[in-house]
């Protein structure tokens, strides 16, 4: 857990993400959607279910489903490691598990570096994304958590990907 | 405070509950009194009861709408009770229409919603009432006096403290120890405040000179928050004579004979009612003590979360038996004999224990079916009149018990079926004569319970379904590809398309029946609650929807079956037997392959098939499949080619599921699977078997929709591809 030194927490127009790896890019999920981190224990998958959805995860005393980042956003899935995180969001009374590669970072970020995303990619992943914030050298994208878990943005992806 | 108040709520909002419920099962118990000059005097008190305790409590948590309205009806109710008037037609509507805007009320009060309109309501009352009143003019006016009078004259009155039954049983005992009970009242205000004195305090006073045995907040009528207390103590009057000073009033807690609450506000309340209305005469209410036993001491409400936490907790219990049943069997070999066997036995009186603990506690949790059918009366009777249809309801198995939770999530399903049941199912009674029917439409609504399942019907005697209207509009609607017209169409392909949501076959959406979206939320609604619906339709003869529903919701019985070293559970409560048959007896037919099973034919059904699973294998399997067909005679050994099987269903449409081990049987918790993402056809739930890991709980009726269907209706992902 760092926060990042230029802006401290008593800038009051920052808003507090949760960042995570997924192949190499950072993304950024607001704090607020989030309910908790864990470790990805045993997922039972659920046959005939869209191709992104890794299966069902026991958490909390609740069975969530648990989606596989990699495979929403378009690429290859890796075997998971001592690294990979369930980050477990809670969005419009829904409980949904987030596989990614890596999550450890809580971050404060000041509204005024978060850009609308280009034009150029606000085509089909245009959709989940909310924004984009530019961090010294660091980019870190900004997901929309209600589009990610969306079924109708899940099927013109797979429309497209074929 | 706020605390206690809200406390406070929740048992007024718990009463008007009972009293509406009770209200509406004895107004249709006299409405087939009307124009009768005597009418059965039970039922009147009753409602009597009934209308003057929500205006009671009404008046104190300060809902003025509603006690108004309860007032209104109640006026009525002492005219008929006297007999000073006939209950008309328009009579017993005002009193329904009233009930209905009555609930409302209540109801915009508990969700802090605007409140309906009163007006037409209330004019529609007196309308009715004065229509053979001696005095129909002045009724209105005077019984709004009346009204209010009664409620000045109840913040002064001492007997409008209800106690509970736990407290009265205190005051009594006190009593009878020779302690006396007075009744204070407390004011509070600023200039008290800054003196140190408020409610708190107060309490604390109280509780030095003796016990206190109530405390409730009341609304003044110029909006004022009071306090009311009631102490039992030993200590003489002049102990507190002086804390008037303080805000502080008291006076002599007046005990009454009986021991029931209701009585206590209905003999003061009344009987200054009487003296203010013109149009009554300070008759007894004696009847009164006799009719209020409809909530017994002997019965405690409870909140409905509390069960569920309590039903939590024993699914909880049930798992880590479960943990310590898996423990044990990981360490048998590290036992001896007498040890193993002792903690065997110790898991099983444990696993014994449970299930009545299960039981029981499921047991508190039911109620009668009946309070959802009366429910539907009161629909119908709107409907038949929207309709201009005449229609008679039947009962059957109103005394069925359900599961709380469940007759609520019913209660909007049940509207939706009732509904359709009239728009589309009955006829105009000209129609039906010409059909050589009676003209009355009748309609059934049936429950009963068969073993773990609760079994609702409802049931029309109209026109029964246009299978080729529903499936010329499935193929409008793109949810079948073809449809050759006198092609026979299964009766649960018809439901599944019906309950496709936005599906209607009706050109236009009416008033009654809705846009199509309504089997949509039936079957969802069913399917959440772990049960199914089953269609039956006859052209001309009626249509029946048949919904079962498991008795339990939260814990079942299921056998344990693996596929492809996957492992999901079967509810028992589907299983009809469990079968070793060799692959030889399959017999394939076009695509499907066959068992022949007790004098009849079953369809297979390979779960690796239906999941996929194994993906990359797939293939290879299903072929090795058909060359076992071929050749298992000659070459394969008869121990490897047997197939397990597990018939689920019954009659025409039992299946046989086809599995690879039967690992064992199991108490599991059923928890749904409700997110979008992981809804797919065949999984009913999931749970966990005590090892952490998650189950898939099979959707037997699925299956055996997929088995059945003549045709194929496409999912979600087929149909957008």
């Amino acid at each position: 857990m760092t926060t990042h030194p230029n802006h401290s927490p008593e800038n009051h127009s920052s808003l507090p993400f949760i960042l995570f790896e997924l192949a190499g890019t950072t993304y950024g999920l607001h704090s607020q959607v989030v309910q908790q981190m864990e470790m990805v224990q045993q997922i039972t998958p659920v046959p005939n279910a869209a191709n992104f959805v890794e299966g069902v995860v026991f958490s909390r005393g609740q069975v969530i489903p648990a989606i596989n980042l990699r495979v929403r956003f378009g690429w290859e899935k890796v075997p998971y490691d001592v690294r990979t995180r369930l980050i477990v969001i809670n969005v419009n009374h829904r409980t949904v598990g987030l596989i990614t590669d890596s999550a450890r970072e809580f971050i404060s970020i000041p509204q005024d570096v978060i850009l609308p995303p280009p034009e150029a990619i606000s085509g089909l992943s245009g959709k989940y994304l909310a924004g984009i914030a530019m961090l010294g050298e660091r980019l870190i994208l900004i997901l929309n958590a209600e589009e990610i878990i969306n079924l109708t943005t899940d099927t013109s992806l797979i429309v497209h990907s074929s | 405070m706020d605390n206690f108040f809200a406390n406070f709520l929740d048992d007024y909002f718990a009463e008007c509950d009972e009293h509406i419920i009770n209200i509406r099962d004895n107004l249709l118990a006299i409405e087939a009194q009307i124009n009768q000059p005597q009418i059965e005097h039970s039922f009147l008190d009753k409602l009597f009861v009934s209308f003057h305790s929500i205006k009671g409590l009404s008046g104190m948590v300060g809902l003025k709408e509603a006690e108004e309205l309860a007032h209104e009806m109640e006026s009525y109710l002492r005219l008929l009770r006297e007999k000073k008037v006939i209950l008309t037609a328009p009579g017993i509507d005002a009193l329904i229409n009233g009930t209905t805007i009555l609930e409302q009320v209540i109801t915009a009060y508990r969700t802090q919603s605007p409140l309906p309109d009163l007006g037409s309501i209330m004019s529609q009352l007196t309308n009715a009432f004065a229509e053979k009143l001696p005095e129909p003019t002045n009724l209105g006016n005077n019984t709004k006096t009346g009204n209010n009078q009664a409620v000045n004259s109840s913040a002064t009155q001492i007997s409008s403290i209800t106690l509970k039954i736990q407290e009265q049983a205190e005051l009594k005992s006190a009593l009878e120890q020779g302690e006396t009970a007075w009744q204070f009242e407390f004011l509070p205000g600023q200039e008290k405040a800054d003196r140190g004195i408020n409610v708190n305090t107060v309490r604390e006073r109280l509780q030095v000179i003796g016990k206190l045995i109530h405390a409730s907040p009341k609304v003044r009528q110029n909006g004022e928050v009071s306090f009311n207390f009631v102490v039992t103590t030993n200590v003489p009057e002049t102990s507190f004579a002086g804390w008037d000073a303080d805000g502080l009033t008291y006076s002599p807690y007046l005990v009454t004979g009986s021991e029931e609450k209701s009585v206590t506000k209905s003999e003061e309340k009344p009987e200054q009612l009487a003296s203010l209305s013109p149009v009554s005469s300070p008759t007894p209410i004696s009847p009164l003590i006799n009719t209020t036993g409809s909530t017994p001491s002997n019965v405690v409400r409870v909140d409905l979360t509390k069960l569920d936490e309590l039903m939590r907790m024993v699914g909880e219990l049930v798992t880590t038996r479960a943990k310590f049943a898996e423990n044990l069997k990981n360490i048998k070999n590290k036992l001896n004999a007498t040890e193993l066997r002792a903690l065997r036995e110790t898991n099983l009186a444990l696993e014994r224990q449970l299930r009545d603990l299960r039981e029981g506690v499921m047991r508190v949790r039911l109620v009668p079916i009946g309070e959802i059918f009366t429910r539907m009366q009161f629909i119908i009777r709107d409907l038949a009149k929207e309709s201009q249809k005449q229609i008679s309801l039947q009962f059957e198995g109103q005394n069925t018990e359900i599961d709380k939770f469940v007759v609520e999530r019913m209660l909007d399903p049940m509207m939706h079926m009732v509904r359709n049941a009239v728009s589309h199912g009955l006829e105009l009674p000209n129609e039906r004569i010409s059909c050589g029917k009676s003209p009355e439409g009748k309609i059934s609504l049936r429950a009963a319970t068969v073993g773990e399942m609760v079994v609702i019907e409802i049931a029309d005697d109209g026109r029964g379904v246009d299978v080729e209207a529903v499936m010329n509009q499935a193929k409008k609607q793109g949810l079948i590809d073809s449809f050759a017209q006198n092609q026979t169409v299964d009766s649960n392909t018809i439901l599944d398309l019906m309950c496709s949501p936005c599906f209607s076959t009706r050109e236009q959406a009416d008033l009654i029946s809705g846009r199509g979206v309504g089997m949509a939320v039936v079957k969802n609604t069913v399917n959440e609650l772990g049960g199914f619906i089953t269609l039956d339709s006859q052209r001309g003869k009626g249509t029946t929807l048949r919904i079962q529903l498991p008795l339990t919701l939260a814990i079942a019985d299921a056998l344990i079956i693996s596929v492809k070293d996957q492992t999901f559970a079967i509810p028992q409560s589907a299983v009809r037997e469990v079968l070793q048959v060799p692959e030889s007896a399959i017999a394939i037919l076009e695509n499907n392959e066959l068992i022949p099973y007790r004098h009849q034919v079953l369809p297979l059904i390979r779960l690796s098939t239906v999941f996929n699973l194994n993906n990359s294998h797939q293939f290879s399997t299903n072929s090795e499949i058909k060359i076992n067909q071929k050749s298992s005679h000659t070459q394969l050994p008869a121990a490897q080619s047997t197939l397990k099987l597990i018939v689920v269903g019954n009659g025409v449409n039992a299946v046989a599921i086809g599995v690879d081990q039967i690992l064992g049987q199991q108490e599991i918790v059923v928890r749904p699977l409700t997110d979008p993402l992981v809804q797919v056809i065949g999984i009913a739930g999931a749970t966990e078997l005590g090892d952490g890991r998650v189950v898939l709980i099979i959707d037997t009726l699925a299956l055996n929709r997929i088995a059945n269907s003549t045709v194929k209706i496409k999912n979600y992902s087929e149909k957008t591809a």
